[in-house]
């Protein structure tokens, strides 16, 4: 009986094919990855942007939800909301909310400030990315705590360049 | 100079509710540096600050940098207290000042 392919180009019996040793291969790399992203979480740069705004201070995560899209079209204008969890009470709110993207020419976006009128910490704007980046939120709790969210985020069109 | 603002917010609401005001904004925005395709640069000129105050009293700032985009959209809430003007002020670089108002009747 002959076979549709030629002997020679038939998938070898012995020993793993060229798409198991790839795609384990591929595994392998995602999961040697996933640590070293968290140990390298915030890079030194992005802790001083942070800490030069809580006064050195360290924000802990969560609490916070930053809602930014991860691939942008058009780094010119990206929708961006963020959310705290917070009861906006007078003795526990939001006094402020900054967003940081690490790699613009100026690196500090925007800074709303909140407070107990404000009923609920949400807020939304439009940004200016320069290019693929970690963008940050930090927000100043009145307890005289900070928590912060971070995004990766991946821009096709620069903002930035001539014209744009 | 084009300064236009379109804000919308609930017509009308209840004592306690949260309401959420939306600000569109056009304004260039223009980040300083760009070429003014005659051999120079535009010089920056962005609106750097929002203010927003409710029946006289203050309830929400932005500080605006480079980073917000052209014609910026902004979004942020408020708990409704008493029927009242919510006054916006907008601050651009150099000193000139944009004002709105918008009506917030509460039942």
């Amino acid at each position: 009986m002959s076979s549709v392919i030629s002997p020679r180009s038939r998938r070898s019996e012995a020993g793993p094919d060229r798409r198991s040793v790839l795609a384990g291969a591929a595994a392998g790399l995602l999961v040697a990855t996933l640590p070293a992203r968290a140990a390298t979480d915030i890079s030194p740069e992005r802790a001083q942007l942070i800490a030069r705004i809580t006064e050195g201070a360290l924000p802990e995560r969560g609490r916070i939800t930053l809602d930014i899209p991860a691939l942008v079209e058009n780094g010119n204008s990206v929708d961006t909301r963020i959310l705290v969890e917070s009861a906006m009470t007078e003795a526990d709110h939001v006094r402020w909310i900054h967003l940081i993207a690490e790699k613009n020419p100026f690196p500090d976006m925007a800074r709303f400030h909140l407070g107990p009128r404000a009923g609920r910490a949400e807020v939304a704007t439009t940004l200016r990315l320069s290019q693929s980046q970690t963008v940050t939120a930090v927000a100043a709790l009145s307890g005289g705590g900070f928590v912060m969210a971070d995004a990766d985020i991946v821009v096709t069109l620069s903002a930035c360049i001539d014209g744009g | 100079m084009s300064f236009n603002a379109r804000i919308t917010l609930p017509a009308q609401a209840r004592v306690g509710e949260i309401v959420e005001i939306k600000v569109l904004t056009r304004h260039p925005m223009d980040r300083g540096g760009q070429s003014d395709g005659k051999g120079g640069t535009v010089p920056r000129m962005i609106l750097n600050r929002l203010t927003a105050t409710y029946a006289g009293e203050p309830i929400f700032r932005l500080d605006m940098h480079t980073g917000v985009s052209a014609n910026p959209f902004v979004s942020f809430t408020t708990r409704a207290v008493a029927t009242g003007d919510i006054v916006f002020e907008w601050r651009e670089d150099g000193g000139a000042t944009y004002t709105r108002t918008a009506r917030l009747t509460v039942t």
